[in-house]
């Protein structure tokens, strides 16, 4: 990142040129394309590449007026492209720019841009659109899910639309401000990712106790006195043993060679065997 | 209960356009709660769809596939969770039951179809060197394909020996697994949770995590109370990390 942050300090690319061949409704085409089909294509050779060249073509269409340079651009970025859908509109605006300026001359510049670009906004785009958007706005849904009630993904549905708004903006933002979107957002995007990885936890937190419906049915019997082990544990602490599974997957998925599918089937199964042993329900 | 045509087409018609949303659109479609209230509505039973719905979406939550990692097909889970226990009217516990070993399998045409695609990107190689922007354009539309029949056939599938399969697992199925089943579900939240955290700095923010709990286990505050709470909490966090970022900026300035 911090070489993407050096480049543009030094870069020749000026925020968009007065006589610019690239206009808003280009802009607004490429969009369109990466929300309808920029992930479509998706493979396991080059992820994003085939749908990142598709959402590009207006722009192509628009500077590359030679057969040759077409060839070229279209082969370029048919390459490996990998980052989170939400901020890859971003990376659409700062290509637009570079390639509008230098074209193909360029073609070095253009992949490090792209490949530059590419991790910093994955790790800010997919935590947080996808893991606390998701997070947040799931809990919400779901609470209310579990009680009959639809309005929590009414809710969920108008943030979407939302967000959606807020991705078509950042496409234009990507263009105005070329590579040196890095260095003005970066910074920023640093301090809101740490806010909204506080919002989600503590939304996480309130999770645990809400949603884990584990209780212990055992009784001892000592002659006369009966003692029920699950309201020992509630004088301890309310939701003891939800806090105590949550910690032990979270130990379990830290574990070499575990993954969360095989996380899931395992508790699948100790579900089963923990209530025929009465010790869940 | 027998499934009507309608709703066989209905289902499947909204597995495909709903892993498309999931891909481009993201308007919601993929999550599991819409798509079991939408199966919920298609099936007569609103409340068990949002039901089976808001479970599996507990398992899932802020789970995504970053890097283009293959995760259980929750979606398709819902919608043909939703179905089996409409069907069968065995209920939210059949249908959580049989929802979670559907959705993990389902992980497998995930795969199949991010492989698949592969093909439509050699070819559209092929289209580049001729400068042939139509058949790119073809081949990335074309990808919709393998998505989306991942998820409709299946669901298909599922319906059409539906009320068969639902019959021979009622039948056949003891009684012990199938409450067993039912506690797994109610703890399989613990999963989603336990993925979340390793995805979140929870060491770091492990006091937020605490506030929350507090918030929930003591205070009985409802969901969107704490969700509150929590962008209170954030918005003290970056007006914080901005001001120093600012007075960093101002040392240095200075110098």
């Amino acid at each position: 990142m911090n070489n993407v942050i050096d480049s543009a300090k030094n870069s020749t690319v000026q925020p968009a040129a007065s006589e610019s061949k690239i206009t808003q409704k280009d802009l607004r085409n490429v969009f369109i394309r990466w929300l309808l089909g920029g992930q479509i294509g998706w493979n396991y050779e080059r992820m994003q590449g085939l749908s990142y060249c598709f959402s590009m073509i207006p722009v192509l269409k628009k500077l590359y007026k030679d057969p040759e340079d077409m060839k070229k651009a279209l082969k370029l970025h048919l390459q490996f492209f990998n980052t989170s859908p939400f901020t890859a509109p971003m990376i659409l605006g700062v290509d637009a720019a570079l390639e509008e300026k230098e074209g193909m001359k360029s073609e070095d510049a253009i992949v490090g841009v792209k490949t530059g670009l590419m991790g910093p906004f994955a790790g800010i785009g997919d935590s947080i659109f996808g893991v606390i958007a998701g997070t947040v706005f799931g809990s919400i849904a779901a609470y209310m899910g579990q009680n009959g009630i639809a309005t929590g993904v009414l809710i969920w549905f108008i943030y979407n639309l939302f967000r959606i708004g807020l991705t078509y903006w950042f496409i234009g933002a990507g263009y105005k401000q070329g590579v040196k979107i890095v260095a003005n957002v970066g910074g920023k995007m640093k301090s809101l990712t740490s806010a909204a990885n506080i919002l989600g936890l503590t939304v996480v937190g309130a999770l645990i106790p809400t949603v884990i419906k584990a209780q212990i049915p055992l009784v001892f019997t000592m002659g006369k006195v009966t003692m029920q082990l699950q309201s020992i544990f509630d004088q301890i602490m309310p939701c003891l043993i939800p806090v105590a599974l949550v910690g032990s997957i979270y130990w379990l998925l830290g574990k070499k060679k575990m993954t969360s599918v095989k996380a899931i089937w395992i508790v699948l199964v100790l579900g089963i065997i923990f209530y025929n042993l009465k010790l869940l329900a | 209960m027998h499934i009507t045509v309608f709703q066989i087409i209905a289902l499947s018609v909204y597995a495909f356009i709903g892993i498309y949303d999931a891909l481009e659109t993201d308007i919601g479609l993929s999550r599991p709660i819409f798509a079991g209230l939408f199966a919920g509505l298609v099936m007569g039973d609103v409340k068990l769809g949002l039901e089976v719905g808001a479970t599996l979406q507990l398992m899932i939550l802020g789970v995504g596939t970053y890097g283009g990692a293959s995760i259980p097909d929750y979606m398709t889970a819902a919608l043909l969770g939703t179905m089996f226990g409409v069907v069968s009217g065995q209920g939210l516990t059949f249908a959580i039951g049989l929802a979670v070993p559907i959705g993990l399998l389902l992980v497998n045409l995930d795969v199949l179809a991010r492989f698949t695609n592969t093909i439509f990107q050699h070819k559209a190689d092929k289209y580049a060197l001729k400068g042939d922007i139509k058949g790119i354009e073809r081949m990335n539309i074309l990808g919709v394909l393998p998505w989306g029949l991942s998820r409709a056939l299946p669901t298909f599938l599922a319906c059409i020996f539906g009320s068969t399969i639902c019959g021979t697992i009622v039948k056949d199925l003891p009684t012990w697994l199938m409450s067993g089943l039912k506690t797994s579900g109610g703890i399989l939240p613990v999963v989603g949770i336990a993925i979340l955290l390793r995805f979140l700095p929870a060491k770091r923010y492990i006091a937020y995590l605490i506030i929350g709990f507090i918030a929930a286990a003591y205070l009985k505050v409802p969901m969107v109370g704490v969700a509150l709470a929590g962008l209170a909490l954030a918005f003290i966090e970056y007006q914080k990390s901005e001001h120093n970022t600012k007075t960093l900026e101002g040392v240095t300035e200075d110098e």
